[in-house]
């Protein structure tokens, strides 16, 4: 008996209630949660290093002191950063992504439901966490989100409440909330994740079309069983998110002098503290994460209208979605309004947040906001209810093709902003071309933007020739064999990082190339082994 | 491997063990009652049924190549392990240094070299400063003489606290001729520190020095305070115009401080020549009081246990000559 079996019996793998899955589920876009929980676990575990050396009565000074004192402390915090970040983008890309397979829908509202209370969690706890640095762009974020909570009649008590003596620099209660947060998150997440592995995941549109779609408990039992392929794909994943967040933001602190618009995206270092002269010098922007809330504070003097805006109107529609979009067609084309105003979301999402670092803080005019906001709205509803009807079954289904539409969208938008505002020959021209390929991409070029989700289909009428595929393993076991001796040649480079200073970030460098690898190798090893 | 003859020496592989191995497995899973192979779903669905029953229970990859891959696949892992390990040291705090008591330091120059207590200049204008017993906490180190700069014995003396009115005692000064003395650079009126506050040498001590820009100027108050207790040199801060007496252990000449400086306990090792600094006696730079109001007892703060053992070196500087000429 193996360990794995060992291992599945002592834990009763098999009676769990872990959903069985199909052989097409091993793609990424059914694993998007785990994703999300990756970022999450390592968060929360970097998070509990750092809470060994924050002094929350020394906000500023502890952080510093992390960076240029613990060993290895600068990876850590940047990484806990960068895994936050990871997290929030990870958990828009799932929501949006189930968004759009309408995975809201019966029977799984409520799961929909407790994904979107864990996204504002997630989202108030990044808040917290970025206050907890006490550098000048925090405080200033703090002021912001006091002014606005300051600014409803009533809820002013809530500043005290939430921060406590946050002006005077003492940080306890934000820690302390940060870490509520947190254990409201992991708690919402059992849920989450039970409920998730009760329904099992959403079955492909072309084998369910309709709510509910979940497989019959008789269906299911004959897919693969969780344990051990499910680990092992799991594991692929969560050694390369954990590898990206540990690299992304240990090599970024080698970027210096970036453009103050890339700044809240890509730097990892502190800004200066709020008492020193630097920093008069810098622009303050809040997190990238609310620039867009930031840039709606600007549209209008009135703070319930703006709240209304941006929280309250799109968190109740994301709320009730599953309660308003009654049909139980699945098929994007059967719920062109919905699939319209998921494309509005996100593409006023990345809109707003750009425009709010681009613009922090400058107020924007009615028709400067008409400009802005109207031609995304009616491209895209025109899109949306000029995309061909019928069974065509060269739909917009998956991310890719709603990201190509995005894209092109936004450039078409862009152009057309361009042109209204400066009209020349040159604007002119771009926009044509723009509205042209915009018009081709939903008419035409949909099908061959879609290919990914052409050739998952054809792959069941033509099966891979056997000697093909034996090529392509053997390929991918020499590649497991490169990748281990990266990493033993990169792990005993390890040691010789000094643990502080300059060069210590190489070693988040190096250890997230180390996961990326074992991901990677974990990933092939599940190819070799279990594709056929 | 089995191995088939064929006629002239060609031979075919019929049979890898793993094969067997594989065969053999399949076999006894087909007999299993708990995954007995169905005929019957077999004869409906024909190759695919067999296949997936395979892929099932036995596995499509023979053993010894999933067994290979396993071992790479935990030997990264444990190369992540490893090349973690250094990575632990994030849970070792670094050492931050507290003081529990005072320490005994050694003096030493900007160029790293012990302090020689009888080549320190007597009187000097440029004010001797160390950090003692934390840093950012500056002390004068002075070479007391008289006016006509011939070192001067400084004696021990009580030192009244005008604002509580009770006394301590201070040391006196050390070294070949009983003169080196070394006080706080932390004015005790508002905190000010030098060049504000600074030694005033015996020929800065004169009614020129009333006209002097700042940090240089003396008040009338303080140069007739000077005349009046008889020293030739004094500790003046610009700040406010406080006064104070390093002869008698930097007590008040004039407000508005209400408490002399506190004064740093030196050691001289007769045989180096060395200087040390080993404590402080005074008022508690850091009141411990309420309001701000110095504890009653003086010494209260600053007595407990003097020079343990040499555990620092504390750099002496010479700040710039606040003097204009
Ligand atoms: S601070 Fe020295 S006299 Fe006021």
């Amino acid at each position: 008996m193996g360990v794995s079996d060992w291992f599945k019996e002592r834990l009763g793998l098999d009676d769990l209630p872990f959903f069985r899955t199909p052989d097409y589920m091993y793609n990424v876009n059914y694993w998007l949660g785990s994703l999300v929980a990756a970022a999450f676990i390592y968060t929360v575990v970097s998070g509990l290093i750092l809470l060994l050396y924050y002094n929350a009565e020394a906000g500023y000074s502890s952080t510093e002191f992390i960076i240029q004192k613990v060993p290895y402390g600068s990876v850590i915090l940047y990484s806990h950063l960068y895994g936050a970040y990871a997290m929030i983008i990870l958990a828009y890309i799932h929501m949006f992504r189930n968004y759009f397979a309408g995975a809201y829908k019966k029977p799984r509202e409520l799961l929909w439901i407790i994904g979107v209370i864990m996204l504002v969690l997630t989202l108030g706890t990044a808040f917290l966490g970025y206050s907890l640095i006490g550098d000048a762009l925090a405080t200033s974020a703090v002021d912001v989100g006091e002014g606005i909570i300051s600014s409803v009649p009533g809820l002013s008590i809530f500043i005290p409440i939430l921060f406590g003596n946050y002006d005077a620099g003492y940080y306890g209660r934000v820690l302390a909330w940060h870490i509520i947060f947190v254990a409201l998150i992991g708690l919402l997440f059992i849920f989450h994740f039970f409920m998730a592995e009760h329904y099992g995941i959403m079955p492909s549109r072309k084998v369910k079309d309709r709510a509910p779609a979940v497989y019959a408990r008789e269906e299911w039992q004959k897919f693969n069983p969780w344990w051990p392929r499910n680990f092992v794909y799991m594991m692929s994943l969560v050694f390369l998110t954990w590898g990206f967040i540990l690299l992304i933001p240990n090599a970024l602190a080698y970027l210096n002098g970036l453009p103050q618009q890339l700044n809240p995206f890509l730097n990892p270092q502190p800004a200066p503290p709020p008492n020193s002269p630097a920093a008069a010098h810098i622009t303050t922007y809040p997190p990238w994460f609310f620039l867009f809330l930031y840039k709606i504070a600007d549209f209008t003097n009135d703070v319930l209208i703006f709240l209304f805006i941006g929280v309250i109107i799109p968190l109740l529609y994301l709320i009730l979605v599953p309660f308003i979009d009654r049909s139980p067609h699945l098929d994007l084309k059967k719920r062109r309004l919905f699939t319209a105003f998921g494309i509005l979301m996100v593409t006023y999402l990345i809109q707003t947040t750009i425009f709010g670092d681009l613009t922090p803080g400058v107020e924007i005019s009615i028709i400067q906001q008409i400009i802005v906001y109207l031609p995304p709205a009616v491209i895209t509803l025109v899109g949306v209810f000029a995309l061909p009807t019928g069974s065509n079954k060269k739909a917009i289904a998956n991310p890719l093709g709603i990201l190509a539409v995005l894209a092109t969208s936004i450039l078409f938008a862009g152009a057309l902003i361009t042109f209204v505002v400066s009209p020349s020959l040159l604007t002119i021209t771009a926009f044509t071309v723009f509205a042209l390929i915009f018009v081709l991409s939903i008419r035409n070029l949909s099908p061959i933007v879609l290919k990914s989700e052409g050739e998952h289909r054809d792959a069941k009428a033509v099966l891979e020739k056997p000697e093909n595929r034996e090529l392509k393993k053997k390929i991918a076991e020499i590649l497991i064999s490169i990748l281990f001796i990266l990493s033993v040649v990169l792990a005993s480079q390890l040691w010789v990082i000094p643990s502080t200073g300059y060069l210590s970030n190489i070693f988040g460098i190096d250890l997230g190339s180390i996961f990326i690898m074992l991901g990677e190798a974990i990933s092939l090893y599940h190819y070799v082994v279990y594709k056929r | 491997m089995i191995k088939f003859r064929l006629g002239n020496d060609e031979e075919m592989k019929i049979l890898d063990y793993s094969d067997l191995v594989f065969f053999r497995k399949l076999t006894n899973k087909m007999r299993d009652p708990k995954t007995r192979f169905d005929v019957r779903e077999f004869i409906n669905r024909g190759e695919d049924y067999l296949f997936n029953y395979t892929n099932k229970n036995v596995g499509g990859v023979d053993e010894r190549r999933r067994k290979f891959l396993k071992s790479l696949i935990f030997g990264m892992a444990a190369a992540a392990v490893v090349g973690i390990i250094p990575g632990v040291s994030v849970l070792v705090p670094p050492t931050v240094t507290v003081a529990t008591g005072f320490p005994k330091s050694l003096l030493i120059d900007s160029s790293g070299n012990p302090v020689k207590a009888s080549s320190l200049p007597v009187n000097s204008p440029y004010i001797m400063v160390f950090e003692y017993p934390m840093t950012g906490e500056p002390n004068f180190l002075i070479n007391l003489g008289d006016s006509s700069g011939r070192p001067v014995e400084i004696n021990p003396t009580k030192v009244v606290i005008p604002q509580t009115g009770k006394t301590y005692d201070f040391p006196g000064g050390v070294g070949p001729n009983k003169s080196i003395v070394a006080y706080s650079a932390i004015c005790q009126h508002l905190g000010c520190t030098p060049p504000y506050i600074h030694f005033y040498p015996p020929n800065y001590v004169n009614s020129g020095q009333l006209t002097a820009s700042e940090p240089d100027q003396l008040t009338a108050a303080a140069l007739l305070a000077a005349r009046q207790a008889n020293v030739p040199a004094l500790i003046h801060c610009d700040c406010h115009g406080s006064t104070y007496d390093p002869y008698h252990g930097a007590s008040v000449l004039t407000g508005p401080t209400v408490r002399p400086l506190p004064a740093v306990i030196l050691e001289w090792d007769s045989s180096t020549d060395y200087l040390y600094a080993i404590g402080s006696v005074g008022v508690a730079v850091y009141p411990n009081g309420s309001n701000g109001i110095p504890s009653q007892d003086p010494t209260e703060d600053l007595s407990s246990s003097f020079g343990t053992s040499v555990g620092e070196k504390i750099t002496v500087s010479q700040t710039e000559n606040p003097f204009s000429s």
